[in-house]
């Protein structure tokens, strides 16, 4: 069961939710200033900044926002030395491997640098954070992958995905695939 | 006629407790000068603070509230010496509130179960803890205005009420709300082993707009924000009391509550954010900071006349303070239960709390927290080391196969449980809140042999693999106690209406005139005994 195919309400989340995001916008500015990476002085530059999204993708089986992925990589920038060389590094595993699928390769970067540095990549892109610290980069809220594996199902808190005392509905079993996304 | 320093009625707080007692006089046609220590926010800028915080740091309450300087509130960053509240005993009075217009409801869960009439009567019935100065029957129809004036959902089907003994003598505005699939298992679940879990009587708009406000929609974000105003908050009611003439200072701390001769109050004192002092005089003065900040502020106050603090006669500000001393069971199980559809709190187990047990050990609550728990799960999948399609699956299991029930205990008002000035100052140079506090045997107890031993029954009932205890108390953050009801002005602090024995035109309502609280969350008593309290006020103001 997926979103899509499901959820006749989705629609009125989107809307819902455009309309909250606009009023916040104007009161926020600061706050959404510091997560928007264009106004921000140490970006990563657009070939880093690609290269990181390749990476991404290799690592993670699903559609990702390039906006959250620039974010990601202008901090992976400052936190990371060896940031570039252990891109080209573990790009060049998946491809030594012809890598369709993170699994085809992932056992293969070794242990250390690479692997710890394989393993924040897809902890920033599911928790939407550089870590589970107080002082923690945001990235993204909504847009944080773990979210997206039971988006059929549970609510993002603050994004609702029913509608008034609409959400009686039966308990979805473990057999049910995890959305598309 | 209001000034922005004097009025008939002068109400310190703008949170649940002072807003109702503002309307009501008001309504009554008295002028309303209302002092707020906090500042004035949008929702949008809430809302916004909540979804930019990081996940690991989303479960702390406050984390969408930065507390101002001059109005420092407790916050999950702060610890030790630099916290602002500082504890001694062997447990902590780890509250959480808010010092922004509209106080605490901000981000309450809205749960609203009323007190029993037995609960009033522990002592005669148990032979423990304190009585309330009256019965059911006298609070009952304040519990109804409450209802009304939050807009307060709920059953109507009587066998699915709270309190089952009491008399109801009006309806809920609102239908209660549906149960997510997760509930729905565990009132099956716990049907089997014979208790009842029953709706939750909630201030949340239930299929309909109320008071202006629109119905819930399942945004699973009452705690820390409602971000469209379904459940009920203080801040809500703000604008309106604007038009109806209340004139609301913020950012102005109040710190001082003056006598004159007759030792009626005269004048409050407030610092605004550049440490700048302000007197505001008026016929009746409000004390509603919460069960905290109210005994704090009246210890802070004290003079010649009144050397252990104002209203303080009695030696009771600033003990009995009370909560709801909390456990909870994190289960694992293998069936998914899937929280996080609708609101966070939907329903309970309330008849654990009553029996004639309570004259050895307490009585509990219990109920399934209905938080997506994406954030609780997420972190510990990925400590897995799992990719790809594994590491999708495991979020998901984790995330429909996990649960928390907490059990929420009913602590007796002991004296020694005290609030008492620190010699730790914070940024205006006012001293902050030190609470000694120990849950004591009366809780322990039950924890040993009734609470803990029910919750692990539910825990294996609802199939679960795992199960984690939490290893202490935690806090419930409902504040009581502190400025004791009682009508001996020997040992209590306020009279039935919540006037300070001492000061014939200071009023204290809400939690910390509370004598007994019970298991189940409290505010709704809070502002019960606050209309009560508005009712005399606007009596009082008759004569005057
Ligand atoms: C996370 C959380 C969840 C909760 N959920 C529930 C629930 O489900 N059900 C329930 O019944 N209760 C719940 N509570 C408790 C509830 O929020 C409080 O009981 C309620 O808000 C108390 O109302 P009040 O008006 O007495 O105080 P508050 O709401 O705390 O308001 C006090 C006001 O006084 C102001 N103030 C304080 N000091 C000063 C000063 N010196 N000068 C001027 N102004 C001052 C503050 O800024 C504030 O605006 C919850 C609390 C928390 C923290
Ligand atoms: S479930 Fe959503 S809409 Fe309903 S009260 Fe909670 S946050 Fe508001």
């Amino acid at each position: 069961m997926t979103k899509q195919s499901n959820d006749p309400n989705g629609k009125l989340m989107m809307s819902r939710r455009g309309m909250l995001l606009s009023g916040a916008t104007l009161l926020a500015g600061s706050l959404a200033a510091s997560l928007c990476p264009s106004l921000s002085l140490a970006a990563a530059d657009a070939g880093a900044q690609s290269r990181f999204m390749q990476l991404s993708n290799l690592l993670i089986n699903h559609q990702l926002n390039p906006d959250v992925g620039n974010r990601i990589a202008e901090a992976a920038t400052g936190q990371y030395k060896n940031f570039a060389g252990m891109l080209d590094a573990i790009i060049a595993i998946a491809e030594k491997k012809n890598a369709a699928q993170v699994e085809d390769f992932f056992a293969d970067i070794p242990e250390g640098e690479l692997k710890d540095f394989a393993n924040w990549v897809i902890f920033a892109w599911y928790s939407g954070c550089s870590s589970d610290k107080r002082d923690a980069k945001v990235f993204t809220y909504e847009e944080a992958l773990t979210f997206k594996t039971t988006s059929d199902v549970v609510t993002i808190p603050s994004y609702g995905i029913s509608g008034p005392n609409l959400w009686t509905r039966p308990n979805v079993p473990l057999s049910v695939p995890v959305p598309r996304f | 006629m209001v000034t922005k320093n004097s009025a008939d009625v002068v109400i310190v707080g703008t949170g649940v407790v002072g807003v109702v007692i503002a309307e009501q006089l008001l309504d009554a046609g008295h002028s309303v000068l209302m002092v707020e220590a906090g500042p004035r926010v949008s929702r949008a800028e809430v809302v916004e603070n909540w979804r930019n915080a990081p996940l690991g740091v989303k479960g702390d309450t406050s984390v969408a509230y930065p507390p101002r300087p001059w109005a420092p509130h407790p916050t999950g960053a702060e610890k030790g010496d630099d916290a602002y509240l500082q504890f001694t005993g062997p447990d902590a009075y780890d509250q959480t509130f808010i010092r922004y217009a509209g106080g605490s409801t901000w981000h309450w869960a809205g749960t609203s179960w009323r007190l029993t009439p037995e609960d009033m009567r522990i002592n005669s019935l148990y032979g423990v803890g304190r009585d309330w100065a009256f019965d059911y029957d006298t609070l009952e129809p304040y519990y109804v205005r409450t209802e009304h004036k939050l807009g307060i959902c709920g059953p109507s089907d009587r066998t699915k009420q709270w309190p089952q003994t009491g008399d109801r003598s009006a309806p809920y505005p609102m239908p209660d709300l549906p149960f997510s699939p997760g509930e729905v298992r565990f009132t099956e679940v716990v049907k089997t082993l014979g208790y009842n879990n029953i709706p939750v009587s909630q201030a949340r708009n239930s299929g309909m707009p109320y008071d202006g406000r629109p119905a819930c929609c399942a945004n699973n974000n009452c705690v820390p924000v409602c971000p469209v105003a379904a459940k009920y908050d203080a801040e809500t009611a703000l604008h309106r009391l604007e038009k109806k003439g209340a004139t609301i200072l913020v950012d102005a701390v109040v710190y001082k509550v003056e006598t004159n001769a007759q030792n009626k109050i005269e004048a409050v004192s407030y610092y605004d954010q550049h440490k700048e002092s302000h007197r505001i005089t008026g016929k009746l003065f409000v004390l509603a900071c919460n069960g905290l900040e109210n005994p704090k502020l009246l210890l802070m106050s004290k003079d010649d006349r009144n050397p252990n603090g104002v209203a303080n006669s009695s030696d009771q500000v600033g003990r009995n303070m009370m909560d709801h001393p909390a456990r909870s069971f994190t289960v694992t199980t293998k069936d998914p239960y899937w929280s996080g559809i609708g609101p966070v709190v939907n329903s309970g187990i309330m008849e654990t709390s009553q029996g004639a047990f309570r004259s050895e050990h307490a009585g509990a609550y219990f109920r399934y927290n209905n938080f997506a728990r994406n954030r609780f799960v997420t972190f510990a999948a990925l400590k897995k080391g799992l990719v790809g399609k594994a590491l999708d699956e495991e979020i998901r299991r984790m995330t429909a196969c996990t649960a928390d029930i907490v059990a929420a205990h009913e602590i007796l008002a002991d004296p020694n449980n005290r609030l008492t000035l620190s010699d730790k100052k914070d940024w205006l140079g006012l001293p902050k809140p030190s609470i000694h506090y120990d849950v004591g045997d009366y809780v322990r107890k039950c924890w040993e042999v009734y609470s803990q031993p029910i919750g692990k029954k539910i825990a294996e009932a609802m199939g679960a693999t795992d199960v984690k205890i939490s290893p202490k108390f935690n806090n419930s953050k409902h504040i009581m106690g502190g400025t004791i009801m009682g009508k001996d002005a020997g040992n209590s602090v306020v009279d039935v209406d919540c006037r300070a024995h001492d000061h014939e035109n200071l009023f204290i309502p809400g939690g910390g005139a509370m004598a007994a609280g019970a298991c189940g969350n409290s505010t709704i008593t809070m502002v019960a005994l606050a209309i009560k309290a508005g009712d005399a006020m606007v009596e009082q103001m008759r004569g005057a």
